[in-house]
C-alpha cells in the first residue's frame, strides 16, 4: 500500500490487502468498516501535542497534509528536545490509519485466546462489563478486580473508576520498567532524581541506552556533553549504540552490576575520594554505609563482575576528580539483579558521596509546584497547582492490596499506590499470597500489554485464563487483548484531547496533554469518555462531574485563564526560573525572581536541601534489614547455559508499536546476538534459524553473529515474538525474551528480572 | 547569487535511529517497497581493536558533476538552479540509464510512476515553504546540517570550516555535495 495514492485510494488498498491476508478482516478493525466512515478531518496547521509511540511523552506537533498524509515533528517551542522526533514518532500516522487497528468494541465468542470475535455496540459492551463487575463485587468483593493503566492520562481516568467501584488494586506498568529507580530517588533524596547530562564532564552508564530506547532530550544532552569533551564510560554486556559512542566500553558480566557499584563506593570511601564537606552537611548514615560496604573491595568484586580491580579503582578516581560535574547514571527499565532497589540506591549514593547533587553537570531533583514553592516566601507568586473536580469519597476497602502497599510492614512501601507491583497480578490470581487473604478474579487493562511486558508470558496468560473477567482497552487487539472477554477501542493520541498536566524538572512546568489533530475514526473513544460512560452505566455518575474534556480542563485551571490559553496555543508553560539548590548563580537568579526566597539562602549563597540525603535507609532497615548496601550472589543460570539479556531497539521500543507498518518494515524480526566463538562451538552461522530455549519457553528466531556481545551471553531486542494473531505484521516474528524470563518478583522493588539462563541451537 | 544546496552527515552524532528515514517517507509519501533515504549501520572493528558502528547515509549525494544527468537522453534528469539533482517525470522515457550510471546507487524506480526517483532535499515539498528537508528537521542529535554552500555565512560552511569531512568516491570526480564527518573512533579528529 502506498501514500502516493489519494487518501481514499490508500484506504481502499489497505483494506483490500488486509482482506487478502485473512480472507476476511477482523471484526471491529479499521480494515473492516465501510469506506464512508473512514474519511478523516483534520487541520493543516500544526497542532502542539504529546507523542505516544513510546512512554517518553515527547512534545510534538502534527499537521494534515493535502488531505492524504500527516507530518509529525518535534515541537520547536520545546528547547530541551529542539523540535526533534525519532523514527517511532514520525511513524505515528501509521498507527492512526492502520487497517488492523480496532475501531469498534468487540467481544469474544470462542475460548480466551481462540481469536473468535463479534462486533458489539458501546452500550452492549458497557452493559456486559458493568454486569460482570457487579457479579464479582457480590461474589468476591470489588477489590478482587485489578485495574492496570498506562502511565499518565489513562491512569487518571481508570484508577478513578476503579476506586469509585471499590477496588484499591491499582497498577501501572512501573514494576516492569522504571519503578526501582523511582523508589530509590524517594528513599535517598525524598524526590525524583534527574541527570543534567549536557554539562557533565564524566558520565558512567550501566546499560541505559537512550540512543536506542530513545528519549530525545537525553540523547541531545548526551551529544552536547560528548561534543564538549565529556568522558562517557559504558558498562554493558553488549555493544549498544551507547557503548559504541562511549569513550570506554566494558563488557560487564550480566547480572553483576551491583558488585561493580559496591566496589566503586568502597574505593570512593577508602581512598577518601568523597566530598567530606557535602556528606557531613547534607547526608545522613555515612558511617552505616561505610560499614556495610567494608567487605566489598575491588579485588573481591572484580571476579564477580568481570571488571579488573584496577579498572574499578581508576574509574572511581577519575569520576571523583571530575565531580561535581559527574553523573553515575541510575538507568532505566532493564533490570540486572533481584537486588534492583539496592543497585539503584547505590548508584544514586555515588553521586551524593561526590557532592554532585543539585549542581550543574550532576543530578538535580524534580521540582514540581510543591517542591519549588517551599523556597518561596510571602509576597511572591507561587507555582500554580492544577485543580481536580470535587468527587464523592471512595468506598473504603478493609482488606490489604495484593502488594500490601499501605500496610505498615509492606516491603514495597516505596512504591506509589498508582504504581503498585503489577508483576504480582499473575501470582495473586493463581495463588492466595501471604497476608492478602484473597485471590484476584478480574483484570481491567487500559493501554498496557502485560502479556508482552511482564516476565514469563506463560504465567501471565495462565492468570488471564483463570480470571472471571478480562477487559482490555487498546488501539488494537494487543497480545493481552487476545485473551480478553471484551476489547474497547481507544483513540490514538492523534485523535484525542486530554487533561492538562503538571510536572517539574529544574522548575515547575505544565503541559497541554494531548490535543487532537484529526477527529476520532470509526467508533474509537478517548479514556475520559469511556471511564465516564462506563461509570455512569455502573451507577457511579456522581464521580464524573464534567461534561467533556473541555469542561474538565476548565475545572483544572479555575480562574487561571492565561495558563489555559498558553497551553492550548504552545503546548507547554513553565513557572519561575530553573533552580539548582547548590549553584550560587542559579540561586541568585532565583532570589532575583522571588525576593522572599532570600531568607532561605545560606552563608555560602546556596540553598540547603530541605531534607537530609539518606546514605542508609532506616525504613528499609526496619522492614527488611536492608538499610545499608549488600551483595547477595544469585544463581541466574545453570553452568551449561548462557546469560540471556534484552534491550530496546530504536525503531520498536515498546510492546505496542511493533505492528506499526513503517516500523515493522524497518525491523520485523530481531535476531539473537551470539558471539562468534559461541556460534562456532554450537555450529551456528550468521542468519541461521535458531531456537533459544530454557525451562520456561522455546523461542524461534534468527542468529546474528557479532563480537558486540560477551561470549557467555545472548542478547535479543525486547518487543518481538508477538502472540496476538490480530497483529498480523508482528505475529510470531522474532524472539520474545520476556517469555524466557522467570516469573520472579524481586524483594522490595517488585521488579521482574531481565537476566536468565538459556541455551541456543540451530532450528 | 544562485544557491548551491549541500548537506553534512556527521558520523559521530548519528545514532542510526532511522528518524530521517521515516520522516522522509512520511513527508514525501514514499511507497513502502522503496526508500529515498536509509542509514546503514555497520559494525566495525577498528585497527586499535575497539568495536563500534559506522553510519552510512544511503541517499542521493547531489553531485556537481552528474553521471545521471549526462546519460539521460531526454533531459528528464537535470540539475536545478539551486544545485539539486531532480527527475522530471513527464520527460522520462523509463530507459533507466541514470539508475545504472549513478555510482551511489541512489535511484530507484517508483512503483507507481515507473520513473526513477530519489532524494530531492525535499525540494518539492518543504524547501518551497522555507523549511529544511524532513530528515534534517527531525534528526534527534543534529547529525545533519543543510544549507547553501554559496553563502559564506551559512551554518553548513561554518561546520565545514571546523570539522574534517570527506565525500564518497571523490576520485570519480563527481563532486558530491554530501559531506561526511568521519567517526572519531576510526582515529580521525577534527
Amino acid at each position: 500500500m502506498t501514500q502516493m495514492l489519494s487518501r481514499r485510494g490508500f484506504l481502499k488498498l489497505s483494506s483490500t490487502a488486509a482482506a487478502v491476508a485473512s480472507l476476511s478482516s477482523i471484526p471491529g478493525t479499521l480494515g473492516a468498516i465501510e469506506e464512508s466512515k473512514k474519511q478523516y478531518k483534520g487541520t493543516t496547521k500544526f497542532t502542539p501535542s504529546i507523542c505516544e509511540m513510546c512512554t517518553s511523552s515527547c512534545t510534538i506537533e502534527a499537521r494534515v497534509e493535502d488531505g492524504k498524509g500527516m507530518f509529525i515533528r518535534g515541537n520547536p517551542a520545546d528547547k530541551s528536545r529542539g523540535g526533534k522526533v525519532c523514527a517511532r514518532g514520525s511513524a505515528g500516522f501509521n498507527q492512526l490509519y492502520d487497517p488492523q487497528r480496532l475501531v469498534k468494541p468487540i467481544m469474544r465468542v470462542g475460548e480466551r485466546g481462540e481469536g473468535k470475535w463479534k462486533e458489539v455496540s458501546w452500550d452492549e459492551a458497557y452493559t456486559f462489563i458493568a454486569t460482570k463487575l457487579e457479579e464479582i463485587k457480590q461474589k468476591h468483593g470489588a477489590h478482587t478486580v485489578a485495574f492496570t493503566a498506562r502511565s499518565g492520562w489513562t491512569k487518571t481516568w481508570f484508577h478513578h473508576l476503579a476506586q469509585a467501584y471499590g477496588s484499591h488494586n491499582l497498577f501501572g506498568h512501573e514494576a516492569t520498567c522504571p519503578l526501582a529507580y523511582g523508589m530509590a530517588g524517594k528513599d535517598v533524596f525524598g524526590a525524583a532524581a534527574n541527570r543534567d547530562f549536557s554539562k557533565a564532564k564524566y558520565i558512567i552508564n550501566m546499560g541505559h541506552n537512550f540512543f536506542e530506547g530513545i528519549v530525545i532530550s537525553y540523547a541531545r544532552q548526551m551529544m552536547d556533553a560528548l561534543n564538549n569533551g565529556a568522558k562517557l564510560v559504558t558498562l554493558e554486556p553488549r555493544l549498544s549504540t551507547m557503548a559504541a559512542k562511549s569513550t570506554e566500553w566494558h563488557a560487564i558480566k550480566p547480572g553483576h552490576d551491583l558488585p561493580f557499584v559496591l566496589a566503586f563506593i568502597h574505593t570512593l570511601i577508602h581512598e577518601n575520594l568523597y566530598d567530606k564537606k557535602f556528606v557531613e552537611k547534607y547526608c545522613e548514615g555515612f558511617e552505616e554505609l561505610k560499614a556495610s560496604v567494608a567487605e566489598y573491595t575491588p579485588e573481591k568484586m572484580a571476579t564477580e563482575c568481570d571488571i579488573p580491580a584496577d579498572t574499578i579503582k581508576r574509574l572511581a578516581r577519575e569520576f571523583a576528580k571530575a565531580a561535581p560535574k559527574a553523573i553515575f547514571d541510575f538507568g532505566h527499565r532493564v533490570t540486572f539483579t533481584p537486588q534492583e532497589l539496592e543497585l539503584r540506591r547505590a548508584m544514586m549514593i555515588i553521586n551524593a558521596l561526590v557532592g554532585a547533587v543539585e549542581k550543574d553537570g550532576g543530578y538535580y531533583l524534580s521540582k514540581g509546584a510543591d517542591y519549588y514553592n517551599q523556597f518561596i516566601g510571602e509576597g511572591d507568586p507561587k507555582a500554580f497547582k492544577l485543580k481536580k473536580p470535587k468527587t464523592p469519597a471512595y468506598p473504603k476497602v478493609e482488606v490489604p492490596r495484593i502488594d500490601r502497599i499501605g500496610e505498615k510492614d509492606s516491603e514495597f512501601f516505596l512504591a506509589g499506590k498508582g504504581e503498585g507491583i503489577v508483576t504480582l497480578i499473575p501470582h495473586a490470581t493463581l495463588n492466595e499470597l501471604p497476608g492478602v487473604g484473597y485471590k484476584l478474579h478480574g483484570w481491567f487493562v487500559a493501554r498496557n500489554n502485560p502479556v508482552m511486558t511482564q516476565s514469563n508470558m506463560e504465567n501471565v496468560i495462565k492468570a488471564l485464563k483463570a480470571m472471571d473477567l478480562v477487559v482490555v482497552y487498546d488501539i488494537q487487539v494487543s497480545d493481552t487483548a487476545w485473551f480478553a472477554d471484551v476489547v474497547l477501542p481507544d483513540t490514538t493520541y492523534l485523535e484525542r484531547d486530554e487533561e492538562f498536566t503538571a510536572s517539574g524538572s529544574k522548575n515547575p512546568s505544565y503541559g497541554v496533554g494531548r490535543q487532537k489533530v484529526v477527529e476520532p475514526i470509526g467508533e474509537s473513544r478517548p479514556p475520559w469518555r469511556v471511564a465516564k460512560e462506563l461509570g455512569e452505566k455502573m451507577g457511579l455518575g456522581a464521580y464524573f462531574p464534567y461534561k467533556d474534556i473541555e469542561d474538565y480542563r476548565l475545572q483544572q485551571v479555575g480562574d487561571n485563564i492565561d495558563l489555559l490559553a498558553k497551553l492550548k496555543a504552545t503546548g507547554s508553560a513553565s513557572f519561575g526560573v530553573p533552580l539548582m539548590l547548590q549553584e550560587k548563580k542559579s540561586v541568585a537568579e532565583f532570589v532575583k525572581k522571588f525576593p522572599s526566597a532570600a531568607s532561605k539562602v545560606n552563608e555560602e549563597g546556596t540553598i540547603d536541601f530541605p531534607q537530609k540525603i539518606q546514605l542508609f535507609s532506616k525504613k528499609l532497615q526496619e522492614v527488611s534489614q536492608k538499610g545499608g548496601l549488600s551483595y547477595e550472589s544469585f544463581k541466574y543460570k545453570e553452568t551449561d547455559e548462557l546469560y540471556l539479556i534484552n534491550g530496546k531497539s530504536a525503531v520498536r521500543s515498546n510492546s505496542h508499536n511493533g505492528n506499526n507498518l513503517w516500523l515493522n518494515n524497518l525491523l520485523d524480526d530481531a535476531a539473537v546476538w551470539i558471539h562468534p566463538k559461541t556460534a562456532e562451538r554450537l555450529g551456528i552461522k550468521n542468519g541461521d534459524k535458531v531456537e533459544v530455549y530454557n525451562k520456561f519457553s522455546t523461542q524461534k528466531g534468527k542468529a546474528l553473529i557479532t563480537k558486540g556481545v560477551r561470549e557467555d551471553t545472548l542478547f535479543a531486542y525486547f518487543g518481538f515474538g508477538h502472540v496476538s494473531k490480530e497483529l498480523k505484521r508482528a505475529y510470531g516474528k522474532g524472539i520474545n525474551s520476556n517469555a524466557l524470563y522467570s516469573p520472579l518478583v524481586s524483594p522490595n522493588s517488585g521488579m521482574n528480572l531481565h537476566v536468565v539462563g538459556a541455551k541456543v541451537r540451530k532450528a | 547569487m544562485a544557491k548551491k544546496y549541500g548537506m553534512i552527515h556527521d558520523n559521530n552524532l548519528c545514532i542510526g535511529c532511522q528518524a530521517c528515514n521515516v520522516a522522509c517517507r512520511s513527508e514525501n509519501k514514499i511507497p513502502e517497497s522503496v526508500y529515498r533515504l536509509q542509514v546503514w549501520v555497520k559494525p566495525e572493528e577498528y585497527p586499535n581493536g575497539t568495536l563500534g558502528y559506522e553510519y552510512h547515509r544511503q541517499s542521493c549525494v547531489h553531485c556537481e558533476n552528474t553521471p545521471c544527468v549526462s546519460v539521460c537522453p531526454t533531459k528528464a534528469s537535470h540539475v536545478n538552479e539551486d544545485g539539486i539533482v531532480l527527475v522530471d517525470v513527464d520527460l522520462c522515457v523509463g530507459c533507466l540509464y541514470c539508475v545504472a550510471a549513478c555510482p551511489y546507487q541512489a535511484r530507484y524506480v517508483h512503483p507507481i510512476t515507473k520513473a526513477p526517483d530519489k532524494c530531492t532535499f525535499c525540494h518539492e515539498s518543504r524547501l518551497s515553504r522555507g523549511e529544511e528537508p524532513a530528515c534534517v528537521t527531525v534528526c534527534p542529535t543534529d547529525a545533519l546540517v543543510f544549507g547553501d554552500l554559496n553563502d559564506p555565512k551559512s551554518k553548513i560552511n561554518k561546520v565545514l570550516s571546523e570539522k574534517v569531512t570527506y565525500r564518497q568516491k571523490e576520485k570519480l570526480g563527481t563532486s558530491p555535495k554530501m559531506f561526511i564527518v568521519p567517526n572519531h573512533k576510526g582515529g580521525i579528529r577534527s
